[in-house]
């Protein structure tokens, strides 16, 4: 699990500064079109773009960390044993999800790649969008899956001690 | 019934189903969705479907403020911009009786207008004024209930995640809908400090008075203020005012939030790597919520149920305020088991074509669309603090261990009166929210 763990850090780590580059992206703009009457060209694509990359790279640190919300009211009775089948049933859903969303947008990447497509201003490609997305996808995919192996044989999703620590 | 319906019905019950035995949201509304879909199409549609749908949600341009104003509310958090605030706060009001409480009220509805998560605003609040009230012996029933029922104030006042979520949901102006939120958000702060100071004058014992600060050490103490003032008259008045966007608002503020916890040297580089991860989780987590109920909707469109449930209501031979009376009222049951993002998620698709279709004080239907939304939003504040499951409640008692959660529910009630009293004003009096936003036509 550590190495999982500090992939899924640092991809966290990353996709939030490319938030925050996105941030500083549009302040620049905004000040440049009230300034000197010239704002960044395609910063509506960059935000995008940027955005979309944040949040995939943001998904297996959520995932790592079980932050996906879950109602737990109806089985707050059950025992620990119990409560860890159904996580590892959770979990298996979310890698269902994870692992069908991550190869039909990289099918989708190879697509719109071979037509070709651009955004409007800066004719950026279209098919980074896609390719951007699949790899945390896929990574947040793997890390549930693990979670499930963990929580079927008994054990807790990530080491106890870890979840006390950040 | 239509097999298209009886589809709709079956994947309904099959996601809650899953949620009650606790599959993630995300995946209880992804998978029965899938599912349905195969029954209402073929795989292969599906597959071909899926390789737009993830691109078609993360990279949506007015999405994109949901992860901006969550690291400006990490950048608040971290770079220590709350303590000021109560400091400030409690210089003005602290001595009075229940002034600390007072005075947590109001650095959290401060708090809020730079963060858009009522759970950051309660742990945050928490953290630096629990100790304060608990070292002048308020009791842990006022103290706690009060930090709870303030961390609503997060989503009540703008920014808010969950009415950018429904500002999505529905297609109405963001802008619009922050200003309709201010003036309901205000009152709930004014509210707030009512009930404190009603609640302590009936139970002297559960709070003290104190010995009031000169006016020369107030106001150095009000200085503290100015940053997180100044933040929020630029990003809101750029953003009411048409300057910019509220994602490049959102942007502004989360930069102009860094440098100020960067200049206070609160920011150090492992706050910042806290407040980083913190908004790689959060903002993950609403975007997987959105992925699933998009699977999930886009199903339900195709078995027609939310058409059908929409004529069924617009149909009925009830008052149409009646009609959103009942709503509210289902959404204050769903609030009880339910985090208030999945259940707008689930529900507004069904719903607000119903509510669309209503001639309520004859309203126009972008009026009726942010009146509605607002409404919503206060009664899924109410959710985060009433029983059984009140998300801020938890939080609050994470942080002050020492208080069993059951008093921190008792001192939760006299709050809820005010929630409720609150909804209803609204509902009689839609300009309390239309005010600002006809002001900004």
């Amino acid at each position: 699990m550590n190495i999982l763990r500090l992939i899924a850090m640092t991809s966290a780590v990353i996709g939030s500064l490319v938030a925050l580059a996105v941030g500083i992206m549009t302040t620049t703009s905004v000040i440049g079109r009230a300034w000197f009457l010239s704002p960044i060209q395609g910063d509506v694509e960059l935000t995008q773009m940027g955005i979309g990359l944040a949040i995939s790279l943001c998904l297996p640190w959520c995932q790592y960390r079980g932050a996906n919300i879950l109602i737990d009211f109806f089985t707050q009775k059950f025992s620990t044993a119990l409560q860890r089948r159904l996580d590892a049933v959770g979990a298996l859903f979310l890698a269902a999800m994870y692992g069908l969303l991550s190869w039909r947008t990289a099918e989708g990447a190879v697509g719109v790649k071979a037509a070709f497509e651009g955004t409007m201003i800066l004719d950026l490609p279209m098919w980074w969008a896609y390719a951007s997305l699949a790899p945390g996808l896929a990574l947040a995919g793997l890390i549930a899956l693990a979670q499930a192996y963990r929580l079927f044989h008994g054990a807790a999703a990530i080491p106890e001690q870890e979840s006390l620590t950040l | 019934m239509s097999f298209g319906a009886g589809v709709g019905i079956g994947m309904f019950v099959a996601m809650l189903l899953l949620m009650a035995l606790r599959i993630p949201i995300a995946a209880a509304m992804f998978i029965p969705g899938a599912v349905g879909y195969i029954l209402m199409a073929d795989a292969t549609v599906l597959i071909n479907l899926l390789k737009g749908s993830a691109v078609a949600r993360l990279t949506v341009y007015d999405l994109s403020v949901i992860p901006l104003f969550l690291l400006m509310g990490q950048f608040a958090t971290q770079g220590g911009l709350s303590r000021e605030l109560f400091r400030a706060a409690a210089a003005f009001v602290g001595h009075i009786r229940g002034g600390l409480a007072m005075a947590s009220i109001l650095s959290a509805g401060a708090f809020g207008a730079v963060c858009g998560s009522s759970v950051a605003t309660s742990a945050t609040i928490t953290q630096v004024a629990y100790p304060e009230m608990k070292a002048h012996g308020y009791h842990g029933r006022l103290s706690t209930a009060t930090l709870a029922a303030g961390g609503t104030l997060g989503i009540l006042i703008p920014p808010s995640v969950p009415l950018v979520v429904y500002a999505i949901l529905t297609e109405q102006n963001i802008a619009k809908l922050f200003a309709a939120a201010l003036i309901p958000g205000l009152l709930a702060v004014l509210g707030y400090l009512v009930v404190i100071a009603v609640y302590t004058r009936i139970r002297k014992d559960f709070a003290s008075k104190s010995e009031p600060l000169p006016w020369s050490k107030r106001f150095r103490f009000l200085g503290g203020v100015w940053p997180i003032m100044t933040i929020f008259v630029l990003v809101f008045g750029g953003i009411y005012g048409g300057i910019f966007s509220p994602t490049e608002g959102a942007g502004i503020g989360a930069i102009l939030t860094f440098l100020a916890g960067f200049a206070k040297r609160e920011l150090t580089l492992a706050k910042m790597r806290l407040a980083l991860v913190g908004t790689a989780e959060t903002s993950a987590m609403v975007f997987m919520i959105f992925l699933g109920a998009d699977m999930m909707n886009t199903t339900l469109a195709l078995t027609e149920l939310p058409a059908y449930v929409a004529s069924w209501v617009t149909g009925l031979d009830v008052s149409p305020v009646l009609i959103v009376t009942s709503v509210l009222l289902l959404y204050i049951a769903l609030g009880c088991v339910m985090d208030e993002l999945s259940m707008l998620l689930l529900t507004i698709p069904v719903i607000f074509p119903a509510i669309m279709g209503l001639d309520l004080y004859g309203l126009p239907a972008d009026h009726k669309a942010i009146w509605f939304g607002i409404l919503v939003l206060m009664t899924v504040g109410i959710g985060l603090i009433a029983p059984p499951i009140g998300l801020n409640v938890y939080v609050v008692n994470n942080l002050a261990p020492d208080v069993p959660m059951i008093e921190t529910y008792k001192g939760v009630f006299p709050f809820l009166i005010w929630d409720g009293l609150r909804v209803i004003l609204l509902l009689i009096f839609p300009g309390i929210s239309l005010m600002l936003v006809r002001m900004m036509n």
